[in-house]
């Protein structure tokens, strides 16, 4: 070996030897904050299993009054379809001004209405119809309440008209329909604790992915410790790299201990897929958020105004990347501007790992996408840091 | 308690605030932003699912079926497959979210007066949007065996198509959406959104009020100053909730002027809970400020507890009423869900204190515990 070289190994051998001594603070500093620390736990445990329990955007309990005029056998029946766990009956009222009331308090959602003679009207086959009142305050929840009653309504009417041709007699056995039949892929049961906990996890991992960092570099620079590591024999690479290594591994740690913690064993959450390639590309999708918080560190002057330069772009990632409401319901501009957001990827690759079982073939144009929009918000955020100060 | 005190507290505060340009900037900013973003992008209607169909019959009946998933806006044709093992991939790869498939003697069976069967494949990564997919193609074969029953009941006991029609659906229900009566996305989410605005960008202009001074040691001049705990504690708080009592009013003009959504309520209440509401939100803030020693710590577990529970546990899409039990103990512990009540309330029901006064209650107690909190937590006589 020559002795350029020798000098050559040796330079490499220092620069990632203070590379390792820098991310050892940088951790060190990190568990040392007890009640960052304790939060840290409690977000990608507790709260990972309530969520993840506690969710269901279906239908679920909606209060149900009943104004009933007609008492009989049909209209009892035709109440008795509205049942849990969609519909919860909240009683039955005594006049119908009643229901606007008791609507207004918002502790029920509906009242259905049912007219006197609707038993007779049917059985002379005479049309007739019921009313409901929606409370719409929550329009998702009001018009999917509105459609599970027209099912219901058109079922009963249905059995209705059969039950009245067989006993006249004049009907054939079959009718011409359509039995439609559905199957869920992926998520036979619609369980929805799979989907829910994921998404927790996912935004458990985005806060904390570009808070630490961004927090973490304007605290140095803030207090002007970052001018004595500048000083230093320390590159500024050498300076924001450990940063972004040490809350990797602890988010990495951290989302293994919530899969195999809470999600698998409390929610069986399958992982079909493979489990390196899931937590290289979470490393992957840590990087990039983190570039975001790198970048604003760069703009910002104090911990204030990081947190809240953050929070503004964090607060759209979170609630339209696809993890709350499906993109199809977005508009188009929210679609290309979600384009940025590392996350939108993020949550097809988490679920194409764990509940698809899918590998890179097919998530490759979304593991492209993160990575050329990580590497651009990393490289540009890197880019700033250098240039302040030079 | 005395007045000058605070004030003096509170003007050091509000200069500090002011001089910070980029700080101010985002305070005001923040809310008005979301509030945009938000109400024009979070639109709940589900659309545009993608779907591929494998059609073995390619009959005119199997083609009308089909076309009026095709022509619907909830749903957006991507193409026809020869086999359903190719379904399988486009499923996988997330290009399309729901599979069709048609059987062969589709028409044949029908004509004939039996009934025939079609499969759908639905992706259920996503259970909503799966349930949501179920039941739009749920309503659209109903809608399709009402037509087939009633041209085969035309055709076969000599009915008039009306009065045949009238026999396949014998009751029909009416329904009457009240409080948002034309059913407008933006309507139940543009009143949640001021709650989500206000809880989410206050507590952060607090959280590191009291973190920073610890970290840089001007706290010692409070320490020695002759200001009391309550009073450093109000005038601390004063200044912020100021700045979120004007995004209220900011908020309360974007939801009536531009988003259109109609103000029923009596504006005092609303401006007066507001202002409760924001007086607990910004003491979040400042009591996470008092529990933390570094603003790192200050800003993360702030955000976390504003915004987190806030998406999930505060009523902005999923009703407190559909959580489970635990979720529900933890939404009550959040001032998020009694303000949704009252915002909701006060812009869509025009109901005020005599329907919400748990509300207001909830939200008064919360914001003396907070007080209490903040009260006990800090001390002029630290132990290190």
């Amino acid at each position: 070996m020559s002795w350029t070289e020798d000098i050559e190994v040796r330079r490499m051998v220092v620069w990632w030897r203070r590379l390792a001594v820098m991310t050892r603070k940088e951790l060190l500093q990190l568990f040392r904050d007890i009640p960052l620390m304790g939060f840290l736990v409690y977000s990608f445990t507790l709260s990972v299993y309530i969520t993840g329990n506690g969710i269901q955007t279906q239908l679920r309990n909606a209060g149900l009054l009943v104004y009933d005029a007609d008492r009989s056998v049909s209209s009892r029946e035709l109440v008795s379809r509205f049942h849990l766990p969609y519909f919860r009956f909240d009683g039955e009222l005594t006049h119908p001004d009643e229901g606007l009331l008791r609507l207004d308090r918002g502790r029920s959602m509906m009242v259905l209405d049912i007219p006197v003679r609707f038993h007779e009207a049917l059985l002379a086959g005479e049309p007739t119809a019921v009313q409901l009142l929606v409370d719409t305050t929550n329009s998702p929840q009001g018009l999917s309440a509105a459609g599970y009653a027209a099912r219901i309504v058109g079922q009963f009417g249905r059995e209705v008209v059969s039950a009245r041709n067989v006993l006249t007699g004049s009907s054939s056995t079959t009718v011409p329909m359509i039995l439609s039949d559905h199957r869920v892929w992926f998520n036979q049961d619609q369980n929805e604790t799979w989907f829910e906990s994921v998404s927790h996890l996912l935004r458990m991992i985005t806060v904390f992915a570009v808070l630490l960092p961004a927090a973490a570099l304007v605290r140095e620079k803030e207090r002007g410790t970052v001018e004595q590591l500048l000083v230093s024999p320390l590159t500024p690479v050498q300076i924001m790299l450990p940063k972004v290594v040490a809350m990797t591994l602890v988010i990495l740690g951290a989302t293994a201990v919530a899969l195999f913690g809470v999600m698998r064993p409390a929610f069986g959450v399958p992982m079909k897929g493979s489990l390196p390639l899931l937590f290289s590309l979470t490393a992957l999708f840590i990087v990039a958020t983190a570039g975001i918080g790198v970048f604003a560190a760069t703009v910002t002057r104090n911990q204030a105004q990081v947190g809240m330069m953050t929070l503004l772009v964090v607060a759209p990632m979170l609630l339209l990347s696809g993890i709350f409401t499906p993109l199809e319901t977005m508009p188009a501009w929210v679609r290309h501007l979600m384009a940025f957001s590392p996350l939108r990827y993020f949550i097809e690759i988490t679920n194409g790992i764990l509940l698809k079982g899918i590998g890179i073939e097919l998530l490759w144009s979304q593991t492209l996408a993160m990575g050329v929009l990580g590497g651009s918000l990393f490289g540009f955020g890197m880019w700033r840091f250098r240039r302040q100060f030079e | 308690m005395n007045v000058r005190r605070i004030a003096a507290v509170a003007s050091k505060e509000w200069r500090e605030t002011m001089r910070d340009r980029m700080f101010l900037l985002l305070a005001f900013f923040m809310p008005a932003v979301w509030m945009i973003v938000f109400g024009y992008g979070l639109v709940l209607d589900v659309e545009d699912i993608t779907f591929v169909v494998v059609d073995r019959d390619h009959s005119p009946l199997s083609r009308d079926y089909l076309y009026r998933f095709s022509q619907s806006r909830y749903f957006s044709f991507q193409g026809e497959l020869a086999s359903e093992r190719e379904a399988d991939v486009w499923l996988q790869s997330g290009k399309a979210r729901a599979v069709i498939l048609l059987p062969e003697k589709f028409q044949e069976r029908l004509l004939s007066g039996q009934p025939a069967n079609v499969q759908t494949l639905i992706d259920g990564t996503f259970p909503l949007r799966a349930d949501i997919t179920k039941g739009y193609v749920i309503a659209i074969s109903g809608a399709f065996n009402e037509d087939l029953l009633a041209d085969y009941l035309a055709r076969t006991r000599g009915l008039s198509r009306d009065e045949a029609q009238r026999r396949t659906r014998p009751i029909a229900l009416e329904v009457r959406y009240l409080y948002n009566e034309e059913v407008r996305s933006a309507w139940s989410t543009v009143p949640a959104l001021v709650m989500f605005s206000l809880m989410v960008s206050s507590p952060l202009l607090t959280a590191l009020g009291v973190v920073r001074e610890k970290e840089t040691g001007s706290i010692y001049n409070i320490y020695s100053a002759t200001v009391s705990k309550l009073e450093f504690l109000i005038g601390k708080l004063l200044p912020y909730v100021m700045i979120s009592a004007v995004n209220v009013v900011a908020l309360w003009l974007m939801a009536v002027l531009l988003f259109a959504v109609p103000f029923k309520g009596s504006l005092p209440f609303f401006l007066a809970t507001s202002v409760l509401f924001v007086l607990t939100s910004t003491g979040i803030g400042l009591a996470v400020s008092l529990l933390v020693r570094t603003q790192q710590a200050a800003l993360i577990i702030t955000v976390l507890v504003s915004t987190v529970p806030t998406i999930i546990f505060s009523g902005l899409i999923v009703p407190v009423s559909s959580l489970s039990q635990a979720a529900q103990f933890q939404a009550h512990l959040f001032p998020g869900m009694y303000y949704t009540n009252i915002v909701r309330g006060a812009f869509l029901k025009n109901v005020g204190p005599t329907v919400l006064w748990m509300d207001v209650l909830a939200l008064g107690v919360y914001a003396g515990g907070l007080g209490a909190i903040g009260y006990r937590l800090f001390t002029k006589r630290p132990s290190a």
